[in-house]
């Protein structure tokens, strides 16, 4: 059992970078679309990102070079990813069990990694900093997880738009985390356990640890499926649609696009009347020679 | 009373109730504003719960959705919704899908987008309004009938809301209690934007089942197609209206200007939003003014489409919104301009400058710029010269969406108003912050049955409220004139119906117009006031 529990944790890994990848692409495939920017769109340069401006605040903009900020615009997605800013500048109260939560599983991320390297790695420093991280991690995470579930139990407006299927989600989440504290604080230890399966040398585990392993995995893989998956979600939101100002000029990227997009048609048509084009006149009758 | 429905859930759309969430708990207005002078809401008639869907808050914005009169029409009703909303996710949508899909799949139920909307806060949070509730039920009626999940899962996904007529209808209704303003899409930490999704909406019912309000469909894009303008104006008619324009702006301020029309390869082909030239004639003349003033080489089109700049398919109908677009570049190739420039209006601005960017090859269209950038060119050049003592009072400026939150222009405006007067005073909040005046994504002309009500007390409140503050003690004080810039057809006509209404042109000495008359009015070769209301 514990060798099947370790190998579908393995698989579920890749399978989560497959699941993952695959949503990219499921999404990327509607990237030619109408323009639907929104400012304040941080890559703006000459200053115009921070009060919301942009380039068609110049009088002939096409004939001018496009002042891009590619700092400003990294630094803005940085907040968001790592801070949830709007969250912060929007909904404060949300944003501290959220914070909490991403936080604590941005820690289990780099807890995962330094676990990885400690596996191959004998070194007593390594397992302090990994622990701690871990340590970090499951509380912060757990503990955002529980309020997240909280106040969406309590608070009626959020508790309207939750379905089943959302608290499931939350309780998933917290299962692996509860499972995986009680493993590695009493049942096993996480770096002979990591050891043992990165190096497919599986030994006998403690049930909690199956239990943990499988949570995980079933984790990993239902993570992209659902709309968890918003990692992929928020990469196009913001850089495909909110941000993507990009111009149709001649000659540039988007003008082939467009072309081939009008090209190529449309399959499914609209059904309203004025959706079809209008038919063509009728040709004056023409008088019969006598 | 929308103080008991609250916490109505998306579900309870269909809820077998003669009014769902009636509009009845409005935020108060500002002290400085008497309350005794909020106007009565229009008697509400029977008929029109008769004949229409008045059933979600007490008001009608559609005045084509008939109820159907045998249970096979609302049977053919339901699956035509279905229809068009299957197609919202198909290759005919191909503009606006990757968004759509995205707010179907990961939205987090978190309501950031809430407080973010005007409707919403002047309700006191009235449920139905919330962002998110429309986009909801959209969301729950699609995954029953077109996931995996939904299909299987049923209720457990959410994918829990009956189709009948009265939701479907209350749904259609409810995709005309949003202005398109994308205030909510700012504030959502997952990038999701609920008033495209809501313009969505109203896309099935339009493209699917030909159901629109008549102000803009029937009466504004099919008007438009046909004799060139939603105002009705035809080309002869046009070129009359600008010819007696010429000459009354003549009489009364002694400045004599003559329309350029159809002048081939000229720099510039202004475009106007045609109700100006009806409505608000200083506003054409006052932009010949300092086009002429500053020498700039331009041109008005009489061409069927081209005086009018309108495209009303912005609001709710893709197919509307290409063949306008397709007309005005049309004219604009065949004149042989240089550039496109659009007067003042919003929807009309983002309609061709960015809406309809990505509609045509790039080389079909004729490059598009607002007036705005090139008003400043002419001020920061010293092509137009200014007096801004002649604009002594206490100005503030309304942010118009579409070309603000939506396009990024921002500060050229307050260059020239800082360049043309001497008491500017911002709103709170502004700039791409600001709020919508309420008449957005066609509000400011629906005025079928109580419509005008929802906009006018709900929908225009917050504008109205900012309007107040924006002067602080002065509001009350009838003695110092007040100017509100609305630098926007929409805006300036919803505007104007707050200020008439509201009595607070009568009672406050509160008066509204565009930018360019502001900037006349400051012109030193003026020798007279451009406003009337300056006139003795
Ligand atoms: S803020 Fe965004 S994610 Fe949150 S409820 Fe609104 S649309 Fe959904
Ligand atoms: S687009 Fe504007 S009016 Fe519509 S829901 Fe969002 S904030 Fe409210």
């Amino acid at each position: 059992m514990a060798s099947v529990a370790s190998i579908f944790a393995l698989l579920a890994v890749i399978g989560f970078l497959i699941l993952s990848a695959a949503k990219f692409a499921k999404y990327s495939k509607f990237n030619q679309h109408s323009r639907f920017d929104l400012y304040p769109v941080p890559k703006e340069g000459n200053g115009r990102g921070e009060y919301g401006g942009s380039y068609m605040e110049e009088d002939l903009w096409w004939e001018k070079p496009r002042s891009i900020n590619h700092v400003a615009e990294l630094v803005d997605m940085g907040k968001e990813m790592f801070f949830i800013r709007k969250l912060f500048m929007n909904q404060p109260s949300l944003w501290v069990p959220s914070m909490l939560f991403h936080g604590g599983i941005y820690f289990m991320m780099l807890f995962s990694v330094l676990l990885l390297i400690a596996a191959f790695v004998a070194s007593p420093v390594l397992e302090t900093i990994t622990t701690v991280v871990g340590v970090i991690g499951f509380c912060c995470a757990l503990l955002g997880c529980l309020l997240l579930l909280i106040r969406r139990l309590t608070d009626a407006s959020l508790a309207a738009y939750t379905t089943p299927i959302e608290y499931f989600n939350l309780i998933l989440i917290a299962a692996v985390l509860i499972t995986g504290i009680i493993s590695w604080l009493s049942a096993a230890n996480v770096f002979e356990v990591a050891r043992s399966i990165v190096t497919f040398n599986f030994a006998e585990l403690p049930g909690i640890v199956v239990l943990h392993l499988i949570l995980l995995g079933i984790m990993m893989l239902y993570i992209p499926a659902s709309k968890m998956g918003h990692y992929a979600g928020k990469f196009f939101t913001f850089h495909s649609v909110l941000w993507n100002n990009e111009p149709n000029l001649p000659g540039n990227a988007v003008n082939s696009a467009v072309k081939a997009s009008n090209a190529a048609g449309a399959t499914v048509k609209w059904s309203a009347p004025h959706a079809s084009p209008a038919p063509a006149p009728a040709p004056e009758p023409i008088a019969e020679e006598a | 009373m929308s103080k008991d429905t609250k916490h109505l859930r998306p579900r309870d759309l269909g809820r077998d109730v003669a009014v769902l969430s009636p509009t009845d708990d409005l935020k108060p207005l500002p002290s400085t504003f008497d309350a005794s002078l909020e106007p009565e809401f229009k008697e509400f008639k029977d008929e029109w719960a008769e004949t229409y869907c008045a059933s979600l808050d007490g008001f009608v914005a559609i005045d084509t959705l008939k109820r159907p009169e045998t249970k096979e029409e609302e049977e053919e009703f339901v699956r035509k919704f279905l229809s068009g909303l299957e197609k919202l996710f198909q290759d005919s949508n191909k503009n606006a899908v990757q968004p759509l899909a995205l707010n179907m799949e990961f939205c987090a139920k978190c309501n950031t987008c809430s407080e973010a909307c005007h409707i919403y806060e002047e309700s006191n949070g009235d449920e139905i309004y919330r962002p998110s509730f429309r986009v909801d039920v959209l969301r729950r009626i699609y995954k029953k009938h077109f996931t995996t999940a939904g299909k299987m899962l049923g209720g457990f996904v959410g994918a829990d809301i009956e189709l009948n007529w009265e939701t479907i209808a209350r749904l259609a209704e409810l995709s005309y209690r949003c202005n398109l303003c994308r205030r909510c899409a700012q504030a959502c930490p997952m990038g999701l934007d609920n008033g495209l999704a809501a313009r969505e909406i109203r896309k099935i019912f339009s493209q699917e089942m030909g159901i629109a309000p008549k102000a803009i469909h029937e009466k504004g894009t099919e008007l438009q197609l046909k004799v060139g303008s939603t105002t009705g104006m035809t080309t002869p008619a046009f070129v009359d209206t600008a010819e007696f324009i010429e000459e009354d702006i003549e009489e009364r301020t002694g400045r004599s200007f003559k329309f350029p029309m159809d002048k081939e390869g000229a720099d510039v082909l202004l475009i106007h939003n045609a109700g100006e030239f009806i409505a608000w004639p200083d506003n054409p003349a006052a932009f010949a003014i300092l086009l002429d003033e500053a020498g700039v080489d331009w041109t008005l089109s009489s061409e069927m489409c081209a005086y009018d700049g309108v495209n009303y398919g912005a609001w709710y109908d893709d197919i509307q919104a290409k063949k306008i677009a397709a007309k005005q570049f049309e004219v604009a190739k065949k004149l042989g301009v240089k550039r496109i420039v659009m007067g003042e209006c919003g929807h009309a601005h983002k309609a061709i400058a960015v809406s309809a960017d990505r509609m045509f090859a790039a080389e079909d269209k004729v490059p598009v710029e607002s007036f705005l950038p090139l008003m400043l060119t002419l001020v920061r050049e010293g092509r137009l010269k200014f007096d801004p003592s002649k604009n002594n009072f206490p100005v503030t400026l309304h942010d118009p969406c579409n070309y603000v939150r939506q396009m990024g222009i921002v500060q050229p405006q307050r260059e020239i108003i800082r360049a043309c007067t001497t008491d500017f005073r911002e709103m709170t909040p502004h700039g791409v912050d600001n709020y919508c005046c309420g008449g957005g994504s066609g509000f400011a002309i629906m005025n079928n049955q109580n419509f005008s009500d929802f906009r006018n007390h709900v929908s225009a409140r917050k504008k109205l409220e900012q309007i107040i503050n924006a002067f602080g003690e002065d509001f009350e004080n009838p003695d110092v004139l007040k100017y509100v810039c609305a630098p926007c057809s929409n805006c300036k006509g919803t505007i104007r119906e707050l200020l008439k209404d509201y009595k607070i042109t009568a009672k406050y000495n509160v008066q509204y117009s565009g930018l360019v008359e502001l900037m006349v009015n400051a012109l030193v070769s003026m020798e007279k006031p451009f406003f009337e209301f300056l006139e003795e």
